[in-house]
């Protein structure tokens, strides 16, 4: 019951949070220099031919009425047009956003556990060779940039060992797509029961996955390091070594203790990847969301980037208000 | 060191743990025996920073962080247990040697409620399964009379009062029937009356299990009524061993006469062996280590370490002239 009742609370104040955000990427993106419609009409326009469009594009109202003209639309599900690709961004997004999600999801659970097995055992055995691993690893993959590791990665599966598909995409040219369901390749293909699509997409999504996960594994795997040899050191893991309990047990109580600090980086990470993952999207010309957004900001196509902070601040909201629901499941301190 | 004819339950034998220092490491406990006779209750009375529960933690072969057991054994059931492997030895610890902790509430696990965590010793160490454990941790908390015990069962450390932590600690510490248990300062902290409850109901649960037990504490007086023999420990050493007549009746060593005193209700008597603060106070290699605050040192004291002499049958004391009473 309380459960609910702290779930209708949160859902209630999700409302005036969009407002806000909403509010601020508006005016910040109105802020950046650029003139659409000279981006448009291209460098030989003339200035009547300029002057019409703006008028044409509501760009020549005062700030307000503009952005009070964008919540309206909104309100009815206008998120606006992009004029790159000429469809509405509402229909550009939900083709796109699921296949950033269905990658950043993927490669979050590689990383956590990655992560959270190296954490684990850097902790339980702090002399051992893992442990000197695990700090090279966190050490190395927080230098790394994920666009160059992607690249890494693709000379040595596909140029030299051909093991990995070309990165151009989601699927193989010659396969269809099955029809869409959820977005997620993964699932719509076994949906539809087309096990040569989902082998395509399946064997498309390793690298990508493969870069992402393991670079992200090392903050994980930092955080479950360090708060397991804290929660190990504590007075009640001590207390449950003088009680005779096996080590196995002892780590894992210490775990369960050390997983609202593990479940907060893990949040953090993937409401971040979203849009942090787009620079891996381009490498392997994703078609993702987030290469949508990064192609609106560089053309001063302010709709889709728009569009983009709408979609992936719901995410993380969701997933925020997810975590705490965790938090107050797993630490019984937490209700009252 | 002979004190009884009877074989000793458990014997703890030169036991040396050192902390690591700025420089060197830090003795705090310098070659420790004692023997705990079945049946019995040994006291260790010791103030602050003596080293009590560097002792309680050590004879279970945890010491506390960063502790190291240097040198020493603990002889239990004819094998030293220091020796043997770490699985091994957790399986004694809560099954056959049991300690009871001070501060419970920070002790016990935040994220469990205290039914399972009695239940999980039951579960461990006794191989039962999860309704038999639910079972003997509801008879336990009973034994232990807490009010309520069957919503207690389910209640996490945070929503228990001090009173009632100590009572799961020391359900969780008997209820797999140890042949010895150690209380270490389980008394403190909490209220005179519930102090009081605490007491009868360990040593009547000792009593009724037949386990020994070692009482550790920092209040003399509570180890004049409820022990059969009473041990001081200062700065790492046994000063004195005797039963516990002879002790409150015949003290022999100064340090013990201070305690004494100090808990005494006439003011001349506490005045009279009052002494310096415990401030400064160095560890001299080879003296005494209680020379520099005793009222009574001469200049031998600083130079050679007291043996533990044999003062009066079954009455020990590390003292160079140890007080008579003839």
């Amino acid at each position: 019951m309380r459960v609910l009742t702290y779930l209708a609370h949160r859902l209630l104040f999700v409302i005036p949070q969009l407002f806000g955000i909403i509010l601020v990427s508006f005016l910040l993106v109105k802020s950046v220099p650029g003139d659409p419609a000279v981006l448009m009409l291209g460098p030989t326009a003339t200035p009547a031919a300029i002057a019409s469009l703006r008028k044409v594009l509501g760009l020549d109202q005062p700030l307000y009425v503009q952005f009070f003209i964008y919540v309206k639309n909104l309100l009815h599900g206008n998120l606006g047009t992009s004029w790159q690709t000429t469809r509405p961004v509402l229909d550009d997004l939900i083709q796109r956003f699921p296949a950033t999600l269905e990658l950043v999801t993927l490669s979050l659970l590689v990383a956590i556990v990655v992560g959270v097995t190296l954490g684990l055992y850097a902790a339980t055995r702090p002399n051992g060779w893992i442990a000197r691993f695990a700090d090279l690893y966190g050490l190395s993959v927080g230098a790394l940039p994920d666009f160059w590791f992607a690249l890494v990665l693709i000379f040595v599966f596909y140029t030299m060992l051909g093991w990995a598909p070309a990165p151009l995409g989601r699927l193989d040219m010659i396969i269809i797509p099955p029809p869409s369901v959820t977005g997620a390749l993964t699932i719509d293909t076994l949906l539809a029961g087309d096990l040569q699509a989902f082998g395509s997409g399946l064997s498309h999504l390793a690298l990508p996955v493969l870069t992402l996960g393991l670079l992200n594994a090392g903050p994980i795997l930092k955080m479950t390091q360090s708060t397991m040899e804290k929660m190990l050191e504590s007075d009640f893991s001590r207390y449950e070594v003088l009680c005779g309990v096996p080590e196995r047990l002892v780590t894992r109580h210490a775990l369960r203790n050390a997983l609202p600090s593990i479940v907060t980086i893990i949040s953090v990470l993937y409401g971040f990847l979203i849009g942090g993952a787009v620079l891996v999207e381009i490498v392997f010309s994703w078609g993702g969301a987030g290469q949508y957004a990064v192609q609106g900001v560089l053309n001063s196509d302010i709709y889709p980037v728009l569009g983009f902070v709408l979609f992936s601040a719901i995410f993380s909201l969701i997933v925020y208000i997810v975590v705490d629901l965790i938090y107050v499941l797993l630490d019984p301190r937490i209700s009252n | 060191m002979p004190e009884t004819s009877a074989a000793p339950l458990i014997a703890v034998r030169d036991l040396r743990v050192e902390f690591p220092g700025a420089n060197a490491s830090k003795e705090v406990l310098k070659r420790v025996s004692l023997t705990v006779q079945p049946g019995e209750i040994l006291g260790l009375v010791g103030e602050s920073g003596a080293g009590k529960t560097t002792l309680a933690r050590s004879i279970l072969g945890v010491p506390p962080t960063s502790g190291r057991i240097a040198a020493g054994e603990v002889i239990f059931e004819g094998r030293n247990i220091l020796d043997l492997p770490e699985p091994e030895l957790r399986k004694l610890r809560g099954s056959r040697l049991s300690i009871v902790v001070p501060n419970p509430r920070a002790e016990l696990n935040p994220t469990m409620t205290v039914g399972k965590q009695i239940a999980a010793m039951a579960r461990i160490h006794l191989g039962v399964d999860r309704a038999q454990a639910a079972r003997m941790a509801l008879a336990m908390l009973s034994d232990v009379h807490i009010p309520d015990p069957q919503r207690r069962m389910n209640a996490y450390p945070h929503e228990l009062s001090g009173g009632m932590a100590q009572r799961v600690v020391i359900a969780m510490a008997l209820i797999c029937n140890p042949a010895f248990i150690i209380s270490d300062d389980a008394t403190s902290g909490l209220d005179v009356t519930v102090q009081a409850q605490i007491l009868s109901l360990l040593g009547g649960l000792a009593a009724d299990h037949g386990s020994a037990m070692l009482f550790i504490t920092r209040d003399i007086g509570i180890a004049a009524h409820f022990c059969d023999r009473v041990a001081v420990l200062y700065s790492g050493e046994i000063m004195e061993l005797a039963p516990r007549e002879e002790l409150f009746l015949k003290p022999a060593h100064p340090y013990t006469l201070m305690l004494l005193a100090a808990f005494s209700h006439s003011p001349k008597l506490r005045d009279a062996w009052r002494v310096a603060e415990t401030g400064a106070r160095q560890i001299r290699d080879g003296g005494c280590s209680y020379a520099n605050r005793c009222p009574l040192a001469q200049p031998v004291c600083s130079d050679g370490r007291p043996p533990f002499a044999e003062i009066r049958p079954g009455h020990f004391a590390r003292c160079h002239f140890p007080v008579s009473h003839e």
